[in-house]
Order: structure tokens, then C-alpha cells, then sequence
């Protein structure tokens, strides 16, 4: 070896442990082990974490090794032999994914950091990495977004151990905890969400962006199980599902019919669906037709769905669920997309199906123009690790004066982050309804 | 008292009803024409020496098999993926995902049938000479017609399942070419396909339904032109000058160009011609193509395993739909 070729090895080795420090600090930065940088694959996967690409470093991650395994064994076959051919391409084609996916972690830490994304071209290569490892690990002035620094916080914070009941007709819902696994960690989506609604009353449920409203939905109605207890009436939701699942009503955001059907023959296969067996023809007709009628759309039964207005697919969608006379009706955002007289038809339509002892909860990002029609009010919240929590449920005066505002958005202003353009202050009404929860033992 | 609703028999017919009121409003009809359309220039490229000589029908039956595959992955390719999400709500509603399957394979059924149907009247509109002797049903219409409905409805089948298992419109569309290539590639008829990949042919249900249409049209029985016809088309003024110092008779003065003179002089008799292609013909033998029944009833069951296997695997695929991320 001579002294050049010293030189150049010492230079390779000193990047490298540049490289490995300044990994080590960027982790630090972000509040976890240093020590991820170096080992291979964690060091990966732990990058696309930091910015919350955590998919996007676990790919990065398992084609990293599939590359350098099959670029590898390359040199164990015969040149030009068919193996050395099938294994060079197979590492292309693994090569591909894993610079997708390279960039896409090295884009997520940009953007964390606030950093143009042109910082991804000196990140991946090779002799210019370390200029990235000085700047954004070792140079103490570049920070992350406060925002990244508690993405992975989902803490493991006591539960309060409410546990509100029903008086037997009532709908009870004591959800302790809501997660997801994604890849090597628990992502807490809900949590601590204790609350009765009687019967007869019409809810709105009021949250940000990302708060958990659909989570919280999908828990209640047992689409999504969550650690929780879910009692409707004297059936519990989880338990009992495949006897609950009729009983429950959810109109989803999008109108998901087919566009190809009539509007009578669409209802008509939901009648036929979810209404019991042994139910007459014709009183599922009769079924059928109070539902066309209630719903106004009796002088369209012969039309494709494809051809109904906003309005009329959006009822058409309600009167679905509708159809076998749910207990509790759970409506994700009706009113997207309709002009506010139509949207007020449908919430006052709403409002008579709660006054015939239904249970009614509903999503709107637009709630003043029908906050009158409604009883009571849930509100979710992010917390600091982003978990969604109860900041109020009560009647719609009392969170008015809970929020210390007069209007619904106002108190979504109130809620939201900072960054979504709110006010930031979920926390402090999250610890406010908990202390008042835990002060009444459960009941707000 | 437990209340019971729809089982799995109304909601097959729920759902078959369903599909077939699509058939006439929305624009699934149009599969039909389209298939005559594919047919017609079928017949009119390889019409003229299908079932006539080997080459002609080896290529004329493969090209029948790719229409089958293409017919049968254009199907429904879309049928669940379009609908993904009103299936998911309808799952948790109570649909069960058999009936579902269930409803979509009588309807795809009713599809490939009439699909193949217009196939064989096409065929016989542009004067295809079809063989004459039945080796299964007594007819070659068919054993033909059989054949043919089992490689659409089979590739149906696949389609369906690769729809059952993406999430859009896109992904299929993007894996469907992928699924037609490998029908293609590995029926054995184009390529010469060995090792590995000729154990691949074994999966393929064009392998099969060559197979099949081979034997019903007594392939190995068939005339064999090919050496024939370059027989006929060798220029002897060419080979003269080309090969005129290459005596091929171990010095009796006799060229390449003089022994191919020879065999064209030779060939030039009508009975000679005649016996020379038949025997052509018998040494070219391919034993998957043998014409007998039980060879046309195994390629037949072969093919029919992708029609049990494939909307199984559709059903527990589907069973997870509620899986799916919003």
C-alpha cells in the first residue's frame, strides 16, 4: 500500500466517523438514542421516524440490505455466467426502490428541519454526505420543527380509569385507548374518551384536522376496535357486533353507491340486506317507500344514481343506512359539498329522525348554520403527542361558556395547532375537561 | 330472540340481479362487440390456414387463446377494484364476500358464453374450415365452444382476483399487462420455452387451452409446409455461386446447389409433394397436442382448477376488506 492510497483510507474512515457523529446528533436533536447511528438498519429506519416517514424508512431499510445482499453475491458467480446476469438484474431493480425511498426519508428531514430540499442531492452521495452530517448534526443552530420533536411521543401517560354507564337505553362509550401498530412502534390515535348520550339527542362532533373524529366513529361503532367498552342500550357494541352491526347506522363522507343503479333498486337491495329475514315483501316495500318519502325521493326512484344532484346523493346515501331504522345514526360530514339551504333541510331531517328516540352524531366542518338543531356537543383535540382526547362533551350552551367563545369555530380556533392557523391551546382544554371529568367522577 | 338476516343465497341473487341490471345501464354490453370485433381480425389474419396445416394452426389457435385471455382479463379486471370502498361499506352491512364472488361468476359466466358464442359464429362467418371430427361432445363446434369459454372465464377468474386484491383502478391496470404477458409468453405455442421456464407452462392456462384446441383439431394429423415451401423458394442460382466449391458427396463432384436442384425437381410431383408434408407433418408430432379425449378432457380439468382456486382466493382476500386504510 502506498501513501496515497494511506492517505485516501484514512480520509474514507475519517468521513465515515464524521458521518456516523453527525447521524448520532441529528438523532439527538430529535430526542432519541444516539446510538441508532450506528447500527445499519435501525439508522434507517430511525431517519424516516425522526420525520415521520417511518414507512418510507422502513423501505429504505429493507431494500438497503436486499441491494446490498444481492449486489454481493454477484461476485461469487462467473463472469457473464446466466446467475451473474439474473443477480445484476435483480439488483437494479432493487436499486430503484431503495433510492425512492432514500430520497423520500432524506426530503422528510429536510423538510424537518426547514431546509430546502436541495440538501437531499448532497445527502445522497457518498462523498458529499458528510457535509449534511456537519450541518445538520453536528451545527448546533439547526434545529428541528417543533412539530417533529414530538412525533413519536406517543407517551405512555396513565389513564384516567373513568368508567361512565348508561341508564340502559342510553349510548355509553368508555374508549381507553385507540392504536395503531405502525412497523415497529404503537401510534396512539385515541385516548381516554369517556361519555353517555341518551337517546333522542342529535350530537355534533367538533375537532381539527387529524383529532380522531372518523377514529372515534369507527371505535363507537365497532368498525375499528378499540380498547374500550361500547354499550348500546343493553348490547354491547363489541361483543354483540354481528347482532349490533344493523342497529347502527353510519353514513360515510363519500356517497359510495353505484353511480349504474335506480335510486328505488339501490335502496331496495339495502332493504333487502339489512332488514331482518323474516320481514314481508311487502312491508319491505312499504319500508322502502317511507324511506323514498321521508327522504324526498320518491319522484326520482326510476333515476341512476349517477344523475342525482349533490343533495340528492347525499340523502340518497343517508336513506341507506336509514333504511332498517338504526338506534344510533352516525353521519361522517353530510353536508359537504351542499349549498346551506339544502345542508339545513338535511340537518332539520336529521333532527326529526333524533326526536323519534334515535341517537344522532354527526361530523361537520360547518356547523353554525345548524349548531340550533343540535343538543349537545363533542369535542376532540390533539394533545401533544397528537393523540386525540376528549376537550368537551356537554350541551351546546355550556361549551360556549367552556370555551369562552360564541360560535363553533371559534372553538375549533381555539383547538387547533398553531401551524393549522388555531389559537394551540388543545392541552389546556384537554387538562380542563379532565380535571372537570375527575372532579364529577365521570360525569361532565 | 336472535333476528336473522339475508343468508348467502338472496344476497347471490341480490348481487347477480345487481350486475346484470349494470349489464344494460351501465356499459358492460359493449364487451361484445368489442369481442367480434377481435375475432374478425383474428380470422381475417390466420382464417385462411387455420386447421388447415400445422403452422397455420398453431398460430390461428394461439391467436384464438390470446383473444380468449384478452376477453376474459378485460372482463373484470375493474369489476371489484372500482367498487372497493361501496363493497367495504356493504361488508359491514352484512354482505358476505362468497355471495359477492359468487354473483360476479354467474355473471362473468353469462359474459365469457356469450363472448365465445360470437367467437364460433364469427369464425364460421369468415369460412374457417373447422375439423370434422370430435374427439369429446360429438361436435367440433363444441368441444371448440367449450374450450375457448373455459380459457376466457379461467382468465376471468385470474382478473377477478388480481381486482379483489388491489385497491384502484389503477394498480389493475397496471398489473393486468403483466398477467396477459405471462398467459402469452408461457402458453408454449410461440416460443420454445425449456427447464424452468417450460415447467412455468404448466401454470398457464393458455398452455392448457392451446393444448386443448390443438388436439381438437387433429394437429399432429395435419400437413406439415414449412419445409415444403423452402424447398420451393431455394435459389439455386444463388447457391451456385455461393457454394461452388463445396462438394457435399464426399468427392462425386455433387454441390449444395446440385442436391438442392435435385430435391426441387424431385418435388415438383403432386402425390410426392402431398406424402412428403404428411410426413412433414408426423415428424413434427407433439405429444400435448394428441388428439384424443382424454387428452382434451385433462387440458379441460387443468384449466378448470383456476376456476375453482382463483375466486377462492378472491373471497379470502375480500374477507379482509375492512382492512383497508381510509
Amino acid at each position: 500500500m502506498d501513501s496515497l492510497q494511506i492517505i485516501f483510507t484514512v480520509i474514507r474512515l475519517v468521513i465515515g466517523v464524521v458521518c456516523i457523529v453527525g447521524t448520532w446528533m441529528i438523532f439527538s436533536k430529535f430526542g432519541k438514542k444516539g446510538w441508532y447511528a450506528i447500527i445499519p438498519l435501525v439508522c434507517e429506519y430511525k431517519l424516516g421516524e425522526c420525520c415521520g416517514k417511518e414507512r418510507d424508512g422502513f423501505f429504505m431499510a429493507l431494500f438497503s440490505v436486499a441491494f446490498n445482499i444481492v449486489s454481493s453475491a454477484v461476485a461469487f458467480f462467473p463472469e457473464n455466467s446466466d446467475e451473474e446476469l439474473i443477480l445484476s438484474l435483480v439488483s437494479l431493480i432493487m436499486f430503484v426502490p431503495y433510492a425512492v425511498f432514500t430520497i423520500r426519508v432524506y426530503m422528510g428531514l429536510c423538510e424537518a428541519f426547514g431546509k430546502r430540499r436541495l440538501w437531499v442531492i448532497l445527502w445522497l452521495l457518498d462523498s458529499t454526505k458528510w457535509i449534511c452530517a456537519i450541518y445538520f448534526g453536528i451545527n448546533k443552530k439547526i434545529q428541528p420543527k417543533e412539530s417533529y420533536l414530538h412525533l413519536n411521543d406517543h407517551a405512555s401517560e396513565e389513564l384516567s380509569g373513568i368508567n361512565v354507564t348508561g341508564n340502559g337505553r342510553d349510548l355509553s362509550v368508555n374508549i381507553r385507548k385507540r392504536s395503531v401498530n405502525n412497523f415497529f412502534s404503537k401510534v396512539t390515535l385515541l385516548r381516554d374518551l369517556h361519555l353517555t348520550i341518551p337517546t333522542g339527542h342529535m350530537v355534533l362532533l367538533l375537532g381539527g384536522s387529524g383529532a380522531g373524529k372518523t377514529t372515534f366513529l369507527n371505535a363507537v361503532t365497532g368498525y375499528e376496535k378499540a380498547d374500550a367498552d361500547v354499550e348500546l342500550g343493553k348490547w354491547n357494541v363489541y361483543r354483540d357486533y354481528n347482532k349490533m352491526k344493523y342497529d347502527v347506522g353510519f353514513v360515510p363522507q363519500q356517497d359510495l353507491m353505484r353511480g349504474s343503479d335506480t335510486v328505488y333498486r339501490t335502496i331496495s337491495d339495502a332493504a333487502s340486506l339489512r332488514l331482518p329475514k323474516n320481514m314481508k315483501y311487502a312491508e319491505k316495500k312499504a319500508r322502502v317507500d317511507e324511506v323514498l318519502e321521508i327522504f324526498g325521493l320518491s319522484a326520482l326512484r326510476g333515476n341512476l344514481v349517477s344523475k342525482l344532484s349533490g343533495g340528492q346523493r347525499k340523502r340518497l346515501s343517508i336513506a341507506l343506512e336509514y333504511i332498517s331504522f338504526p338506534t344510533l345514526f352516525i353521519l361522517d360530514e353530510p353536508d359537504s359539498g351542499l349549498d346551506g339551504v339544502v345542508a339545513r333541510n338535511l340537518f332539520l331531517k336529521l333532527r326529526e329522525i333524533a326526536d323519534t328516540g334515535k341517537i344522532v352524531i354527526v361530523i361537520t366542518h360547518t356547523p353554525g348554520r345548524v349548531m340550533d338543531l343540535f343538543d349537545d356537543i363533542i369535542v376532540l383535540a390533539k394533545d401533544h403527542a397528537r393523540t386525540g382526547r376528549l376537550a368537551f362533551y356537554g350541551p351546546v350552551d355550556e361549551a360556549f361558556g367552556f370555551f369562552g367563545c360564541t360560535t363553533a369555530e371559534e372553538i375549533l380556533l381555539a383547538i387547533n395547532q398553531k401551524e393549522e392557523g388555531g389559537e394551540g391551546r388543545a392541552e389546556e382544554f384537554v387538562n380542563k375537561f379532565d380535571a372537570l371529568l375527575q372532579t364529577a367522577g365521570g360525569e361532565a | 330472540m336472535e333476528i336473522k338476516h339475508s343468508g348467502r343465497i338472496s344476497q347471490l341473487f341480490i348481487y347477480t340481479g345487481k350486475l346484470f341490471r349494470m349489464f344494460v345501464l351501465q356499459n358492460d354490453w359493449k364487451m361484445l362487440p368489442m369481442a367480434a370485433i377481435i375475432a374478425a381480425i383474428v380470422s381475417y389474419v390466420v382464417g385462411s390456414t387455420l386447421f388447415v396445416n400445422m403452422a397455420g394452426t398453431l398460430m390461428g389457435t394461439f391467436g384464438l387463446t390470446s383473444i380468449c385471455v384478452w376477453n376474459g382479463c378485460f372482463n373484470s379486471i375493474q369489476a371489484i377494484c372500482r367498487e372497493r370502498p361501496i363493497v367495504k361499506r356493504e361488508h359491514r352491512s352484512g354482505l358476505h364476500m362468497t355471495s359477492y364472488i359468487g354473483a360476479h361468476m354467474i355473471y362473468q359466466a353469462f359474459i365469457c358464453l356469450c363472448q365465445t358464442g360470437i367467437i364460433i359464429v364469427v369464425l364460421h362467418i369468415s369460412n374457417v374450415s373447422f375439423p370434422s371430427l370430435s374427439h369429446v361432445t360429438g361436435s367440433v363446434d363444441a368441444d371448440l365452444f367449450i374450450t375457448m369459454f373455459l380459457i376466457s372465464y379461467a382468465s376471468d377468474m385470474i382478473s377477478l382476483f388480481v381486482s379483489a386484491i388491489v385497491r384502484n383502478t389503477t394498480t389493475a391496470m397496471t398489473v393486468m399487462p403483466f398477467v396477459m404477458i405471462f398467459q402469452l409468453i408461457f402458453s408454449g405455442g410461440i416460443f420454445a420455452l425449456s427447464g424452468f421456464a417450460h415447467t412455468l407452462t404448466d401454470f398457464a392456462v393458455s398452455r392448457w387451452g392451446l393444448c386443448a384446441m390443438c388436439a381438437i383439431s387433429d394437429y399432429n394429423s395435419l400437413p406439415n409446409e414449412m419445409i415444403l415451401a423452402t424447398i420451393d423458394n431455394i435459389d439455386v442460382s444463388k447457391l451456385s455461386s455461393d457454394y461452388s466449391e463445396t462438394d457435399i458427396s464426399g468427392g462425386a463432384g455433387i454441390t449444395v446447389a446440385d442436391a438442392a436442384e435435385i430435391l426441387q425437381e424431385g418435388m415438383r410431383d403432386p402425390e410426392l409433394r402431398e406424402k412428403f408434408i404428411y410426413t412433414c407433418g408426423e415428424m413434427a408430432y407433439v405429444e400435448d397436442y394428441r388428439s384424443d379425449g382424454d387428452n382434451i378432457i385433462n387440458c379441460w380439468l387443468n384449466i378448470g382448477t383456476a376456476i375453482v382456486i382463483f375466486p377462492i382466493l378472491s373471497v379470502a382476500a375480500l374477507e379482509f376488506i375492512d382492512k383497508d386504510k381510509r
